[in-house]
């Protein structure tokens, strides 16, 4: 029991109580910097009645979305070439993949806005070698420059935990698998695929409740037009002082964070491997 | 009986180490075990034959047909891991499965064939299960039936009961022989487990540093060895070194430094000539020796030798006895205990005592 309680009341200070408060705020009567303790719906009836608020919803689950599908599509043969392939300097390409990250995450949004910008890199190039007439910004201000940015930072937790887990299957199991019949195409199909789903899983918790949440990239490089959830929670809170709507649209989010991350342990069978 | 899995002069490097060197041998329908110790070059042979590694030089060749270069999954040969290697994320009875499902067999048939393995080695109310839910000895039996269920010709263990504690091991191997019989499938185990290999196999090559040494039935290798490494590591022996001094006939007479000197013979099996003033390994069976306080009146034809009872351990059917040599080295030997009242019950530690065997018992092996 007391070696336990430490780490109860930090979790209990700084995780539950706040994630109590937050949803029983969401249940207040809440306007511009008012606040008074009620029981209503009004927050969570206000934005699923407002089309801009769903619309905004609907852009954020296609961002986070798309931004998940697309790397898990670019890092899973990254992970595969480290997990399974490289022999050597294996560590120094996942050291080098990590460095970047480092970088504080503001400076690399700006960093992005800069390239995308009219008078950026690409924009330069692209003039330079005749393929735009006179300098444009590329992506920038669009979904597709969020996605891009969200893709370069979120990248090296996909293929972190795909290469640990593709690292960690027995090269015996394999084997075993040719042994039996099995050859190229079917035994990443039948083995080294579904061992390597809990690399999968743990890129998804890492990335996705973090990338549902984002602000600041749909901010810098979003333009108004591509706002996502977190702008707007953002915004109750610090511009608009209504912290009760704030709540809500956090709980709102939460929840769909808890019920995505569980069908996606449905759907891939992860029970079994846990 | 015909010639079912046949290697030839199987050579396979690894960097500078030379792990399998010029390794032949043929197998009928059979137990057949590799015994060696670690590093020896059994397991890299087993693997050249499943396919799992290619050899740098060799053949090898199933029923006839050369497979040398087919790849696994080719080859009508399956095999048992050391490590069970089941897959983790599948039941148990997808993992008997495997091996059908590759060859597109109705599901009927599939489930059939897997129930009636499973009953087999009576694992029939694990199906459901996933690996990680069972015990090492039902993961061994599972690795086992997967193999089997696809009918190979020829079917590979690699020390497979090696990561189990002695009762289950025990009952393993005998389960083995038995479902041997049922499947009619040859079997080629690899160990390092000299006793192991005795009960269970047919023929026992033994491996050393990449070479076979002998291959033979059991009783072959315990009672004719053909060099001082095979007689050393199958069963217990002492081991004498010395020089041939005299020949007559079948006999070798050979003088044991500081010690006595001793007639042997050199086992059929064994081919390297020995000659007068060769240096050689003596080797003589713990249990071929008759100990006793008092010399023996009739000893024509017997090896004598004297030494100190060091250390008497009663083991409840044999005492077993460590003499001390005059020359300082060891000779272990034992006595069943049928009765009490014989005189060897007497003996004692610091006891003086003299030891007596048969000169065809004593083995003159090439170093």
């Amino acid at each position: 029991m007391l070696n336990v309680m430490p780490s109860f009341v930090y979790l209990l200070l700084l995780f539950y109580i706040p994630m109590v408060l937050l949803l029983v705020i969401s249940f207040w009567n809440s306007g511009f910097m008012s606040l008074e303790p009620a029981f209503t719906f009004d927050n969570y009836r206000k934005f699923f009645q407002n089309p801009n608020y769903l619309k905004i919803l609907w852009n954020t689950l296609i961002v986070t979305s798309g931004s998940m599908a697309l790397l898990f599509v670019i890092g899973y043969p990254i992970g595969y070439y480290l997990g399974r392939m490289v022999k050597r300097y294996g560590s120094l390409i996942l050291f080098l993949m990590i460095i970047p990250v480092e970088i504080g995450f503001l400076v690399r949004i700006y960093a992005w806005k800069i390239i995308l910008s009219k008078t950026g890199i690409i924009s330069s190039f692209l003039v330079h070698i005749g393929l735009l007439k006179e300098p444009a910004r590329i992506f920038l201000y669009s979904r597709t420059a969020i996605i891009l940015v969200l893709i370069h930072e979120w990248l090296p937790y996909v293929v972190i935990p795909v290469t640990i887990a593709l690292k960690g299957i027995d090269p015996s199991t394999i084997e075993a698998a040719r042994d039996l019949g099995a050859s190229g195409f079917t035994i990443f199909r039948k083995i080294i695929f579904p061992l390597s789903i809990p690399g999968l899983f743990a890129a998804f918790v890492l990335i996705f409740i973090p990338m549902l949440g984002e602000f600041a990239i749909p901010t810098i490089v979003g333009g108004s037009s591509n706002y996502m959830l977190g702008n707007i929670i953002n915004n109750q809170f610090m511009a608009a002082g209504n912290w009760g709507f704030g709540s809500a649209i956090g709980v709102i989010l939460l929840s769909a964070s808890v019920l995505l991350i569980a069908l996606v342990i449905k759907i891939s069978g992860l029970e079994k491997l846990l | 009986m015909s010639e079912i899995l046949a290697v030839k002069n199987l050579v396979k490097s690894f960097g500078d180490l030379t792990a399998v060197n010029n390794v032949s041998f043929s197998i009928e329908d059979e137990f057949f075990a590799l015994l060696g110790p670690s590093g020896s070059g059994k397991t890299t042979t087993l693997r050249m034959a499943a396919g799992l590694e290619l050899p740098d030089l060799g053949t090898i060749s199933l029923e006839g047909t050369d497979i040398t270069g087919d790849p696994p999954e080719k080859r009508n040969i399956n095999t048992v891991f050391q490590n069970y290697a089941l897959f983790p994320h599948m039941t148990v009875f997808e993992n008997v499965a495997f091996g059908l499902r590759r060859k597109k067999i109705d599901n009927r048939t599939i489930r059939s064939e897997v129930v009636k393995f499973l009953e087999m080695v009576k694992l029939t109310d694990k199906a459901d299960r996933l690996p990680k839910q069972l015990s090492g000895g039902e993961k061994q039996r599972i690795a086992l039936i997967r193999a089997l269920i696809n009918k190979p010709k020829v079917l590979l263990l690699d020390e497979p009961l090696g990561a189990l504690d002695l009762k289950i091991r025990q009952k393993l191997a005998i389960d083995l022989v038995n479902i041997r019989e049922q499947v009619n499938i040859t079997f080629v185990y690899v160990t390092h487990d000299q006793s192991e290999a005795l009960v269970m196999a047919d023929r026992i090559a033994v491996m050393d540093k990449g070479k076979i040494l002998q291959i033979g039935e059991p009783k072959e290798l315990y009672e004719n060895p053909n060099c001082g490494f095979v007689s050393h590591f199958i069963g217990n022996t002492n081991i004498l070194k010395g020089k041939v001094i005299e020949k007559n006939g079948e006999l070798y007479k050979v003088d044991i430094p500081g010690l006595t000197e001793l007639w042997g013979v050199q086992p059929a099996t064994s081919r390297e000539k020995i000659s007068v003033g060769s240096t050689i390994n003596v080797s003589i069976r713990p249990e071929k020796v008759f100990v006793s306080k008092k010399k023996r009146e009739e000893t024509s034809g017997n090896n004598i030798l004297s030494g100190t009872v060091e250390e008497v351990i009663y083991v409840g059917p044999s005492t077993e006895f460590l003499i001390r040599l005059k020359d300082g080295n060891e000779f272990r030997t034992f006595i069943q205990n049928i009765s009490p009242e014989n005189e060897v019950w007497d003996i004692k530690w610091e006891d003086k005592v003299f030891l007596h065997w048969r000169f065809d018992k004593t083995l003159v092996l090439p170093e």
